[in-house]
């Protein structure tokens, strides 16, 4: 063992990121290329009335445009086939493809552009999640009924409604009328941009029979298939290729532009780019979806929790993407931490005329914590119980069940964590003193079971090739976590080990870089990769050593005999002799979480229906308010994390800095306020991303408890740290104000408004 | 029109509309892709490039304008040899990057100002990249990657 795993090695693609060499989706030039641009639509909702791009066409330098009329125009979906390629005579959300033009240069394109001429007549548009459940209201897609599932996959949906997952336990209504008290609330979260630093883009040239698509993208196998089923060719068509990613969060996750570009660089027979500048991608991006959230609390004479009624309307904008499945995720959530009876859930996503909502790290884990955590301060102040010890009071233990009937046998966990945070800074010290606060807050959270896998091969210079189509999306796990794994299971220094990028063609699926899998899934697939790997290896050396195989020590990128060092054969010769001899070393490994076991008839429409692999975390943060301005400065924040083993601390350190940021700008700056379906935001200037004169150090306590099936014990890392993070602010706001604030963000005029409603 | 300017030591003389950024320049013309592209609204400095070591948003700046100036872009970071500069080997070594993309824009507003202080405190620090945005990192280990430069340079 080299003790690579444990260990701060540096990133693989460091010296390449700090010298401009590393080369982003957006750096990519092919020879040819040409450059498109999308004609978009300019109203929420509205009838295409006339659609003439006769001038485009005639521009210099213009090879031609694409519409609906003239592409395979079906609608296609992550799990809802209800979103067309090119909007034809409906449009449904500002930003909206209506057709595609492509030029020799991107400005060209974009002078072009100018000269379509379009005529849209608005019709009534749903904008927002109350108007699209009110009476009589405008259906976002009237032809909702026809629109396609995948084989065996079915949930309730109607009319406006895209998906519904409820549940109804017994119980629930007998608890509320034996209540002593009983808490309600209502909490308005808002909808959170990526802001990724490299807008989308997509690069595809058609060689006559196959596409290849060069991306700067989290789930390369998902271009694959999503750019298929789109344009209607069989994803062995297609080839898709990764670059270096400028982040992604979630919102490169999903086909974008990859669709676009591939068909036009079909049509126009040479390479096609095509990106968006920062307006459009904030127009368009999947952001995290806006929410509504209502929660009840039937509580006991004793404090106890006896029942809870819950009702969330999640705002999926003009399509469904990836949200079918997140109306699953409260009952993992509403359920969990604190002891409490029978819970019941509504979770309704609607459409609107706004521009699709999907996942961003953590999905909606963020605002259903926001309302768990803040409803539990209230409780707590409701029954006049210090905050914190009413949390510990009823903290779920070892052996407790989800409303899904899941048992989570490690949830004792979450008291060691609320013991870290006391040990990082006593709660009784925090938040004192005028217009100061404190708050805390805590979650549950899984990690990720898609599958991956990983192939390994043994260089005949020693080094070690992993070949997978996982992707460093700048969290470290691939440009360290997987390497030192690998590095861990030959005794290599991490320096010995090359990752190959994503391609396609090349490596075997693997579900991309979302809810914290990377490190855990694809390091469990080079465990077992690595099982025939040394099996391998061990047979060659004991060829050359004349011992038996189980007599062997592999280390320090060397084989030698057990009581013999002197008899010795490096790696290098090892793999050198096997590929001369019986052929090269190499070995594949693939994994996949199985699911833990629930209760099926809990819900309906649970297409998530468990929380794998789960981690615990609490957050405490102290806030200061200025009562002249509003503005929220954050003194002080804490983080106790369960990550089961930190296989790099300082890239581990460097995702909970980073998670908690964008938590903070969730919780206290980024705005995207929707009116009539348009967002009043379009630049970063006016979205307002955390600078780093705001954001605080964090500090952090690590909590190691290793699962024993992960890769030396470690647990999903990237995730976790964003989700409690509005809650405990939210928390801190009102211990420091006295007032409660129920919305999201929590800008300076928020905090202001509610100081003057004394 | 014909601008000649000095680009990372190497004069050059380009051929362009009067509009263009410096910013086009250097990625489309001189292909100097180290330099990015985020927002061209002068907002999140990924595009920072300095200017006779000044540093400015090459995104809104008319390469017009930097005729018969010194440019220098990530690219001209590293030593003659390739070897990386302190403040470049520190981001490496402190974690101070994840995706890479906001790095160039660092790198080049941290370069100026280490130039004209040596020695910044942590708040210094942060008000110097406060016109660069960093969407995965928080900031904390880019201001200790700054700060261990004198550190190690003392010890």
């Amino acid at each position: 063992m080299t003790g690579e795993v444990g260990r701060s090695s540096i990133r693989s693609d460091g010296a390449a990121k700090t010298t401009g060499k590393a080369i982003f989706g957006t750096d990519v030039i092919l020879p040819g290329m040409l450059h498109a641009r999308l004609l978009r639509s300019t109203v929420p909702a509205g009838r295409i009335i006339s659609l003439d791009l006769s001038k485009v066409v005639e521009f210099p330098g213009v090879h031609g445009v694409l519409t609906a009329a003239d592409t395979p125009n079906q609608r296609s979906g992550l799990v809802l086939m209800d979103a067309p390629l090119f909007a034809s005579e409906f449009v449904r959300f500002e930003g909206e493809p209506i057709a595609a033009v492509v030029a020799d240069t991107r400005a060209i394109a974009n002078q072009a552009l100018a000269l379509a001429s379009l005529e849209i007549e608005e019709i009534p548009s749903v904008g927002s999640v109350e108007e699209a459940i009110a009476p009589n209201a405008p259906l976002v897609h009237p032809d909702w009924e026809s629109f396609a599932t995948p084989p065996g996959l079915e949930w309730p949906r109607s009319g406006n409604i895209v998906a519904e997952t409820s549940s109804d336990p017994e119980g629930v209504d007998e608890a509320f009328a034996g209540a002593t008290t009983v808490v309600e609330d209502q909490f308005e979260t808002g909808r959170q941009y990526q802001a990724y630093m490299e807008p989308r883009m997509a690069v595809a040239e058609f060689d006559g029979q196959r596409f290849t698509i060069h991306v700067a993208h989290q789930f390369p196998y998902n271009v694959r298939d999503r750019v298929a089923a789109a344009i209607g060719v069989n994803p062995s068509e297609i080839r898709v290729v990764g670059h270096h990613i400028g982040g992604g969060f979630g919102a490169k996750l999903d086909t974008g532009l990859e669709p676009y570009a591939a068909l036009l660089a079909r049509r126009f027979g040479r390479p096609v780019r095509l990106a968006n500048d920062r307006s459009e991608d904030l127009l368009t991006c999947q952001c995290r979806d806006n929410a509504v959230i209502k929660i009840r609390t039937a509580i006991g004479k004793n404090g106890e929790l006896l029942a809870r009624d819950v009702d969330v309307l999640m705002d999926s904008g003009a399509s469904a993407t990836d949200i079918p499945f997140l109306t699953s995720i409260p009952m993992h959530v509403f359920g969990s931490l604190y002891r409490i009876g029978p819970v019941r859930i509504r979770t309704r996503a609607v459409y609107t005329n706004t521009a699709p909502t999907g996942a961003f790290r953590g999905v909606n884990g963020t605002h259903l914590y926001f309302a768990l955590e803040r409803h539990m301060d209230h409780i707590a102040n409701r029954l006049n119980i210090d905050r914190l010890e009413y949390r510990r009071s009823n903290l779920q233990a070892d052996g407790c069940k989800l409303p899904t009937g899941q048992v989570l046998n490690d949830a004792g966990i979450l008291s060691e964590a609320f013991d870290a945070v006391e040990q990082l800074a006593p709660w009784n010290g925090l938040g004192q003193g005028p217009n100061r606060g404190v708050g805390i807050a805590a979650c549950m959270w899984l990690t990720n079971p898609m599958p991956g896998s990983a192939t390994l091969k043994l260089n005949s210079d020693g080094t070690l090739g992993v070949l997978t189509a996982a992707t460093e999306n700048g969290s470290g796990a691939i440009a360290t976590g997987v390497r030192q794994i690998a590095a861990e299971e030959f005794g290599l220094p991490a320096e010995k080990v090359i990752v190959t990028m994503p391609d396609t063609d090349a490596a075997a699926f693997d579900a991309g870089s979302q809810g914290s899998r990377t490190t855990h899934i694809v390091g469990r697939a080079i465990r077992e990769a690595a099982i025939e790997v040394r099996a391998q290896i061990l047979d060659t050396a004991a060829d050359m050593l004349e011992a038996a195989p189980e007599d062997l020590e592999l280390a320090n990128e060397t084989v030698s005999v057990s009581g013999s060092p002197s008899k010795q054969v490096s790696l290098a010769e090892v793999a050198a002799t096997a590929q001369a001899n019986s052929g090269p070393i190499s070995g594949t490994g693939s994994y996949t979480t199985p699911m833990p076991p629930i209760n099926p008839t809990c819900a309906s429409g649970l297409l998530f229906p468990a929380f794998p692999t789960p981690t615990y975390h609490v957050h405490v943060a102290e806030v200061e308010i200025d009562p002249a301005t509003g503005i929220v400065r954050v003194l002080r924040y804490l983080v106790a994390q369960e990550v089961g083993k930190a296989i790099n601390p300082q890239a581990v350190r460097g995702q909970i800095q980073g998670g908690v940021a964008q938590g903070l700008g969730y919780a206290l700056w980024e705005t995207l306020q929707i009116d009539a379906g348009r967002y009043s935001q379009r630049t970063l200037e006016a979205y307002g991303l955390p600078l780093a004169t705001d954001t605080p150090e964090v500090e952090i306590a690590l909590l190691e408890h290793p699962d024993p099936a992960g890769p030396y014990g470690a647990k999903g890392v990237a995730e976790p740290p964003i989700i409690p993070v509005a809650a405990a602010i939210g928390n801190a706001v009102e211990h420091a104000i006295g007032k409660s604030v129920n919305t999201i963000p929590i800008t300076a005029e928020h905090v202001l408004e509610a100081l003057s409603n004394s | 029109m014909r601008t000649k300017l000095t680009v990372n030591t190497r004069d050059v003389s380009v051929e362009a509309p009067p509009t263009e950024t410096l910013l086009t320049t250097l990625r489309d013309r001189l292909q100097l892709t180290g330099t990015k592209e985020a927002c061209v609204e002068g907002e999140c400095g990924a595009c920072t490039v300095l200017l006779d070591g000044r540093p400015v948003d090459s995104c809104i700046y008319a390469t017009a304008a930097a005729a018969g100036l010194s440019v220098t872009t990530v690219e001209g970071l590293c030593g003659p040899d390739g070897s990386l500069s302190p403040l470049q080997q520190s981001f490496v070594d402190h974690f101070a990057i994840q995706c890479g993309f906001c790095t160039p824009g660092l790198l080049m507003t941290l370069s100026a100002l280490l130039e004209a202080n040596p020695d910044p405190d942590r708040e210094e620090i942060e008000n110097a990249i406060a016109g660069n945005l960093c969407r995965c990192t928080g900031y904390t280990q880019i201001v200790e990657a700054v700060e261990a430069i004198n550190q190690e340079s003392l010890s």
